[in-house]
């Protein structure tokens, strides 16, 4: 098992020099220049050029890279070209948000989408299976800047129960979390309904009901413990999805997110900014679907990694 | 030599007794204490004066950082952290007084050697100051005594106070800035109403009142600046009390939120031109004919009226009100007739329609791409075929900065911010020959030596009155050229609840709570 996991972890080395270099050619293809950026509009081109060299946007290509990748080793991520701050730190300053949001979306996600799932399943094709899976289905193809708007309206400002942005408080977290939660438990919602089905017409479910195990006990004990391992899968994809920046939901709720910052790097081309918020997301991915892998075998004692 | 004087005391009495004469009616006592939230679309870039562009980081800065002059939302210079000047006859040398007994938030004393320190930082080409352009006709900076410093320029250089204004060029604390060096724009030090209390990025600018300020002391106890970029969020969190002021508020909300008992739509005048260019180095729009064919066949009322939902004024020159040096010069009537008769003139018609092509920019000024296709609909009644095609800003920007050469672009739109209220910043860099990009911003290469005379003794010319003048005629010669598709002076659209009293909403682009306070 660590064996696993630590050969898994080498593997992440590979995966994200190659991240590192194609974010930083695509960086350079996109058109736009940081340094005019920076200059403003009305910049002369001197002004602009002296800009350009002190951010060694002026050297070949190939040399740029190799600093980078040199800094990069060394675990040096640069300043930003816009705040003059170390990249590192601004990445702190978002990272905490972006993991408090993450998590809280998740629980929505988990708890709404499985225990729909779960009711769905046992009773197939009924009204509450057609309900809930409607609702699924709205939950799945809402866009988040509208729900969340939604949300703000009705909880912020006509009933005044939560506050509509900001990050303070625990409050300030319930919207947020909801929107990005929705899109997810509809997905995880879907998915146990399916994979439930499944696991419920197999041989050992009639088993347990034919030795006088209570409903309630077939269902959770023997069914869902079954039915979660494509569940998880999906957990795990959405994980790597919310942790790479839940952007509209972070631009609505103004959550000062990782999702954001990249946007907001992207605007600016602030290049070192760009480079390192994609790195962080790639490496989020990658470390979460070891996670996942690993947390097979805990739920599923048949799968082990040698 | 026998200088003469110009005393700012009768200006400043003018000021004070208008103010309180305007203040006289007012209700309630204004009351101190609170905590006031502004909710603004975008993030500080930096916290050093010195070194940020955009108008956001600007309305920040203004509370913290002072200037030595500072612009009225009338368009008048005011002195500030100087309490008077004189200019030599020679038009080069500036004396300036400096208030005494200010001092800057870490304790040290503000005087002609801070001045000084200050002017050299943004002139030294070395700290990449985005506004040195501003003064950097001043060649030497010399501290006389500590209440007294001079300036030097190579030319008579008229606009050096108004540009003096500009929050860009605002007196920060050397020691802080020696002390923090590339640390300083994360804790600027200056000697504002409100000192800097902390940035949470992405998230909120807090500044807090500074108990020691020299001048009329702030009432509030705390003003947030806090970031929301979406628009439909913004006014959402001032619906819900969970923002006391929200800038841009998109026009077509303003109906809705008239209905409001708690919150009150501002629209106020901004220095902000929005302008069409045309590229008159090339065909088509090197021929005047089909320049004056499309201000003529332009609704401007229309599209002021409907797009911007009546926020905006159509422009009666190339420059807002509120700049000094602005006269109301002309308007191309809406006039079909005459665009056909032009462009018949210049041999086209419906049957063989003029066809170019109109880049403009999405999200970056007030519905700016409805406007572009509202232009698109009017310019097709009179058989002129546009073809829209819209870019992200940042690569926008760099598609019309290239040299004549090189740029072939035909027509663009395009906005600029006359920030030192003055007129020479508004027309010189848009429309003097000098100035065709990558050195200025006359994107659309226009030259007339005629213009460009003007500008130049707009520049030199001291009096005032004399340049009003000046500038007047270079703004009829640019009109009748149509150099231009002259469009509207944008409006900022602020949302504010009730309870915020006295807040204001300056001209150039900045909310300001210096004499705000919250009704309780």
């Amino acid at each position: 098992m660590w064996a696993y996991i630590a050969k898994r972890l080498l593997l992440t080395v590979p995966v994200i020099f190659g991240v590192a270099f194609v974010v930083f050619a695509m960086v350079r293809i996109v058109p736009g220049d940081p340094a005019q950026i920076i200059a403003g509009e009305t910049a002369t081109k001197e002004f602009v050029e002296a800009i350009r060299k002190d951010l060694g946007l002026d050297r070949p290509l190939m040399e740029q890279f190799v600093t980078f990748m040199a800094s990069l080793v060394r675990g040096d991520l640069g300043r930003s070209i816009r705040s003059k701050a170390p990249v590192s730190e601004e990445l702190w300053a978002r990272i905490p948000n972006t993991v408090r949001l993450t998590i809280a979306g998740l629980v929505v996600a988990v708890s709404v989408g499985v225990t729909a799932g779960v009711v769905s399943a046992i009773r197939p094709y009924s009204v509450v299976d057609s309900a809930v899976m409607l609702v699924a289905l709205l939950g799945l193809s809402m866009p988040v800047f509208w729900s969340g708007l939604m949300l703000i309206l009705i909880f912020a400002v006509r009933l005044g129960w939560l506050p509509a942005v900001g990050t303070e408080t625990l409050a300030h977290l319930v919207l947020p979390a909801i929107t990005v939660g929705m899109a997810t438990a509809a997905i995880i919602a879907r998915m146990t309904r399916s994979s439930m089905l499944e696991v419920l017409r197999s041989d050992y479910i009639r088993t347990a009901r034919a030795k006088g195990l209570a409903e309630p006990v077939v269902v959770t004990r023997h069914a869902l413990r079954n039915a979660l391992i494509p569940v998880i899968t999906v957990v795990g994809l959405q994980t790597g999805t919310l942790l790479s920046g839940a952007v509209l939901t972070e631009s609505v709720f103004a959550w000062p997110g990782i999702g954001r910052l990249l946007v907001e790097g992207i605007l600016a081309r602030d290049y070192p900014i760009v480079q390192a918020a994609v790195l962080v997301v790639a490496l989020a991915f990658v470390l979460v679907n070891l996670a996942i892998d690993v947390l097979y075998a805990a739920v599923d004692p048949r799968i082990h990694y040698e | 030599m026998r200088r003469y004087l110009v005393w700012f005391v009768t200006t400043a009495l003018i000021g004070v007794l208008g103010y309180s004469a305007a203040a006289a009616p007012a209700g309630p006592a204004p009351q101190r204490g609170g905590v006031l939230i502004v909710g603004s679309g975008t993030d500080a870039t930096t916290l050093d004066g010195h070194l940020y562009t955009d108008a956001p980081t600007a309305t920040i800065m203004e509370h913290m950082v002072e200037t030595l002059f500072e612009l009225s939302p009338e368009g008048r210079v005011l002195p500030r952290l100087a309490t008077a000047f004189s200019v030599a006859p020679d038009g080069r040398t500036w004396t300036i007084r400096l208030r005494s007994g200010v001092r800057f938030h870490d304790g040290t004393a503000f005087d002609a050697e801070a001045v000084k320190f200050n002017l050299d930082r943004i002139l030294d080409p070395a700290t990449r100051a985005p506004w040195r352009f501003l003064i950097s006709r001043v060649t030497q900076v010399t501290a006389v005594d500590p209440t007294t410093v001079r300036l030097v320029t190579d030319a008579p250089f008229a606009p050096l106070l108004a540009h003096l204004t500009h929050s860009g060029t605002g007196i920060q604390s050397p020691t802080a800035i020696r002390r923090l060096g590339a640390d300083y724009a994360r804790q600027p030090v200056g000697t504002g109403a409100f000192r800097f209390k902390e940035w949470v990025r992405g998230d909120r600018v807090v500044v807090t009142r500074n108990d020691d300020y020299w001048g009329e002391k702030a009432l509030l106890d705390e003003v947030q600046f806090r970031v929301i970029p979406d628009d439909g969020a913004r006014l959402a969190a001032l619906e819900a009390g969970s923002l006391h002021v929200a800038v841009r508020v998109p026009p077509r909300e303003i109906e809705r939120l008239r209905g409001s008992r708690d919150l009150t739509v501002r629209i106020d005048t901004s220095l902000r031109t929005i302008y069409t260019a045309f590229n008159v180095s090339r065909p088509p729009f090197n021929d005047k004919r089909l320049r004056q064919a499309m201000n003529y066949a332009i609704n401007k009322e229309a599209i002021v009226k409907s797009a911007l939902a009546g926020t905006a004024r159509v422009s009666d020159a190339p420059i807002a009100p509120n700049v000094q040096g602005y006269s109301k010069i002309m308007q191309y009537p809406w006039d079909l007739e005459r665009a056909e008769a032009l462009l018949r003139e210049a041999g086209y018609s419906r049957a063989r329609p003029l066809r170019a092509v109109y880049h403009h920019p999405t999200g970056r000024y007030i519905r700016d791409a409805e406007i572009a296709a509202s232009i698109q609909g009017l310019a097709r009644r009179v058989g002129i075929e546009l073809e829209l095609r819209t870019l992200e800003f940042g690569a926008y920007i760099a598609l019309t900065a290239r040299p004549k050469e090189q740029n072939d672009i035909q027509m663009y739109m395009l906005g600029w911010g006359t920030v030192t209220g003055d007129a020479d910043y508004g027309l010189y860099a848009l429309f003097h020959s000098s100035q065709f990009p990558p050195v200025g911003f006359n994107r659309g290469f226009y030259e007339n030596p005629r213009v460009d005379a003007l500008l130049d003794r707009g520049r030199i010319t001291v009096d005032q009155a004399e340049r009003n003048r000046i500038y007047a005629e270079a703004m009829r010669l640019i009109m009748e050229d149509a150099a231009w598709l002259f469009l509207h002076s944008e409006s900022q659209v602020t949302g504010i609840r009730n309870v915020v009293q006295d807040m204001l909403v300056h001209p150039a682009e900045r909310v300001m709570a210096h004499k705000a306070w919250l009704r309780r």
